[in-house]
């Protein structure tokens, strides 16, 4: 028996509401066409001139209107990071049919991710700083600079006042996120937070991410996202937003909320790397993965389903394969195995989004295709062409970043 | 040296009898574990060790200079609380590589390799590795050495740059290069919830132990000064010219600093296992937003007020049981008011009783470090029995009418300290420290 229901109603956590402003689309309806569909949205990058770099396809947010989502007083002061993450936390409350009012607005709040921050504030306000002097830099970027102000104008913009806390951690950022969220969830510190993460394209960014060989191609060839194929050379860059709404199934019961899926279990981890490196040896990643399993009171064979990091990455990807295959040698029944990074490039706390396409996922029974895998590098059960139908009982999210570090979060079916 | 030395009167506080928060009734435990902190290390304006800080905090000692870091001839301001003659190779050993570590990665190192030592798990055990974590609070990461790097960039071209160098940019290379370097397998997240981001940092620490995710913990805080920052809180006018004076009358701004400050948290049967000192126990913490303004506190002191009552929920204490308050009294205007504001309204008559001091007046404001810094503040005030003092104050103020400890250090017996910081954003974070009576317990 799934020992997890004996956790009182109040300590499970669920989503309730998806947001993001993605690639491939802004809001759930969008989103979510354009996802199972199979569409990518990898393309020549269009914002800035990417002729500085080695590297020229991105992933990028387009057609976005702030205007729709943010009012006009508190769109000034804010940079586009900060109008993603906004724009997302509100169609994240709305789709969990929530409204922040006086009564609530101090027991909802938002766990925010993010790798690298608003690059390009930092980078305007540094090119006034050394080119012009202290006397030429713009007191209203000030704010800006700092990570945590993408959560702080979302919270501004829509009222909410209870937990704000913003964390980062490369690769991961999102991912623990959402899991801090479920143990403030858990601990009844909060009623409703928005969880997940989000990270922006910009022009200096993207030539130094070109600069450390981590773009495709890293070999000269055909430039292209492709996760777990044997012909991948590196990854796509991409951008975007994506938060879950979470809550405890007892307030989502009392409310009549719909229920997307329930987080049963969330691991943590690391393994010593060096810096800016992918791990090699998926131990740590393992022992992270079946930490997040134990958590949540399943074993390898009960996974139906994994939502992969893999990017396209050479080193990532097989470290990942090399772990799958370990951790399910002696399950009868693979797991399916996707990576939604060939559609919308590697954006390091796309973590977010993927959390919100395997929420949905769940509710629909409906795994995404890899967008970009033809010839797999590993004997997994890959999700390749089109989507898959299939039962999702227990899922699991992986991140895996750079430098070693490593959160699992398991999404499963939420069963009374 | 640009040390001033202030008097110090010691005034001794009458002791109460009462005994240390749960010493009896065990009310705060959370899920059956206490979490209590068995080692610290810091760098910072007036201490290179924590031993150094604790008499610098009892002297009343003043680390606030010229800024030698980089040139501020076009700035409007000159000074700030900066870590002097900082050499990592004399605090970091020959086994760990410096390679490609900027100040703060470097700062972070510092203090995390003395609190591990202090904690007396250096060299650390493989089985404590495995489940050891790292929780840091961020603030201006690399950005020092990306400055160089961006301004040879802007002068030389790109071709000619090197862009290696900014791989320790991003905030989050702190936790890496500690947790790699000691080869911990536990979890890593950096907080960025800027001025903060380490009292954050300390707080979900203690969260991973009690819900399991981590054995010990590694918790702190690394704030490295740099141009950005010193011309962001200026181009806000926000800096004080000369130094801050916390609840002045004449208050008129910050003093910016730079410190690294990091814990060592382990649940309490764990540290008695092991014969560890015990400092004092991480009680409870809270977190609340303002939603009001990015850098300006809500004038109703909400958010303020908020936090400080859901950190003594979470610690299962009442306002009764805090015996002083670690400000996070940066000294601009609003700030100073509003804060004082909100601990009247959780303290009510009893804010008038409870000492409040600001040590921001000594090691200047340390934003993403401040947290954790302060932490190590209250911590040695519980262990050695102190009110540290608000120093550079001149005249009193009718919105800041507390005892604000101005006539230097106290000796005091205190039972539980907490600690405020407010950031941008409008993000706050209270943590309450209580002491820790029995076996192992550090007091003077």
């Amino acid at each position: 028996m799934n020992k997890r229901h004996d956790r009182p109603d109040k300590e499970r956590v669920v989503v309730t509401g998806v947001g993001m402003a993605t690639p491939l689309g802004t809001g759930r309806e969008e989103f979510s066409r354009r996802l199972f569909q199979g569409e990518s949205a990898v393309d020549v990058v269009q914002a800035f001139d990417t002729g500085g770099a080695a590297s020229h396809l991105g992933a990028e947010v387009r057609g976005f209107e702030p205007r729709e989502w943010i009012s006009v007083k508190n769109l000034r002061r804010m940079d586009r990071l900060s109008m993603l993450t906004t724009a997302s936390a509100r169609l994240a409350l709305s789709d969990a049919g929530i409204t922040v009012k006086a009564e609530n607005r101090d027991r909802v709040g938002i766990l925010f991710g993010s790798a690298f921050g608003a690059t390009d504030v930092t980078v305007q306000f540094e090119d006034a700083l050394l080119a012009q002097g202290p006397g030429a830099v713009n007191p209203i970027l000030v704010p800006n600079t700092v990570m945590n102000a993408p959560a702080g104008h979302a919270s501004i913009e829509l009222g909410f006042r209870g937990v704000n806390v913003t964390v980062t951690h490369f690769a991961v950022s999102a991912e623990t996120a959402v899991a801090y969220a479920a143990f403030e969830i858990r601990r009844g510190t909060a009623d409703v937070l928005l969880a997940g993460g989000a990270d922006i394209l910009s022009k200096f960014y993207y030539e130094s991410l070109s600069r450390f060989r981590g773009l495709s191609p890293d070999d000269g060839g055909p430039e292209g996202a492709h996760p777990f194929d044997v012909r991948r050379n590196g990854y796509v860059a991409g951008e975007g937003c994506g938060l879950l709404c979470l809550e405890s199934l007892s307030s989502a019961r009392e409310r009549g909320a719909k229920i997307y899926c329930e987080i049963t279990g969330a691991g943590l981890g690391s393994s010593p790397a060096p810096p800016t490196a992918w791990p090699r040896d998926s131990k740590g990643f393992r022992r992270t993965f079946l930490r997040a399993l134990d958590q949540a009171r399943i074993e390898p064979p009960g996974v139906s389903a994994v939502m992969a990091a893999a990017n396209g990455g050479r080193v990532l990807d097989a470290m990942e394969a090399d772990a799958y295959e370990a951790l399910f040698a002696s399950c009868a029944g693979r797991p399916w195995v996707t990576s939604i990074k060939g559609a919308l490039g590697e954006s390091f706390s796309g973590g977010g989004i993927r959390a919100c396409a395997l929420a949905l996922s769940v509710e629909k029974g409906c795994l995404p295709a890899t967008v970009g895998l033809e010839r797999p590098a590993a004997p997994l059960n890959f999700v390749v062409g089109k989507k898959v139908e299939t039962d999702l009982k227990h899922t699991v999210l992986s991140g895996i970043s750079f430098g070693g570090t490593y959160v699992c979060l398991v999404f499963g079916r939420c069963e009374p | 040296m640009h040390l001033t030395f202030e008097p110090v009167h010691f005034k001794a506080q009458k002791l109460k009898d009462r005994p240390a928060p749960h010493a009896e009734s065990g009310k705060c435990m959370h899920r059956g574990k206490r979490i209590v902190v068995t080692g610290m290390g810091t760098k910072n304006a007036i201490g290179g060790n924590v031993s150094e800080f604790a008499r610098s905090l009892r002297a009343g000692v003043c680390g606030i200079s010229k800024i030698e870091l980089f040139d501020t001839g076009e700035f409007r301001t000159h000074k700030g609380g900066q870590v002097k003659d900082f050499d990592p190779r004399r605090s970091i050993p020959e086994e760990f590589s410096l390679k490609r570590m900027s100040r703060a990665d470097a700062l972070a190192m510092a203090a995390a390799l003395e609190a591990v030592t202090d904690a007396g798990l250096y060299p650390l055990p493989e089985n404590i590795k495995e489940n050891m974590g790292v929780a840091i609070g961020g603030g201006a990461g690399g950005l020092l050495e990306a400055e160089s790097f961006y301004a040879d960039l802007l002068r030389k071209g790109k071709g000619r740059s090197k862009y290696s160098r900014l791989s320790s940019l991003f905030c989050a290379s702190s936790a890496d290069r500690i947790a790699s370097g000691l080869e911990l397998s536990g979890p890593r997240t950096t907080f960025m919830t800027a001025c903060s981001a380490g009292a954050t940092a300390l707080g979900y620490a203690r969260d991973l132990i009690l819900y399991g995710h981590a054995g010990m913990m590694l918790a702190g805080g690394v704030e490295p000064m740099c141009r950005l920052t010193y011309a962001a809180f200026n181009a806000l006018k926000s800096v004080d010219e000369d130094v801050c004076r916390p609840f002045d009358k004449s208050r008129s701004g910050l003093s910016l600093g730079e410190a690294s400050a990091v814990l060592v948290l382990e649940p309490l049967e764990s540290a008695q296992n092991r014969g560890a000192k015990i400092y004092g126990e991480l009680m409870g913490y809270g977190v609340t937003c303002d939603s009001f303004h990015m850098t300006a506190p809500d004038g109703q002191a909400s958010g303020a007020a908020r936090s400080m009552r859901a950190a003594l929920a979470d610690s299962g204490l009442t306002a009764e049981d805090i015996d002083y308050i670690n400000a996070h009294g940066t000294a601009t205007p609003i700030n100073d008011s509003t804060e004082t504001r909100a601990i009247k309204e959780v303290f009510g008559s009893r804010a008038y009783r409870i000492p409040v001091s600001s040590t921001k007046s000594m090691h200047a404001h340390t934003l993403g470090a401040s947290g954790a810094l302060e932490g190590i503040v209250s911590l040695l005030a519980l262990a050695k029995g102190f009110v540290p003092p608000t120093i550079h104050w001149r005249e009193r103020d009718p919105e800041c009418d507390l005892d604000y400890v101005t006539e230097g250090a106290r000796r005091a017996d205190l039972r539980a300290v907490l600690s405020n910081s407010f950031a941008f954003g409008g993000n706050n974070t209270t943590v309450v420290f209580g002491r820790y009576e029995g076996q192992g317990a550090v007091h003077e």
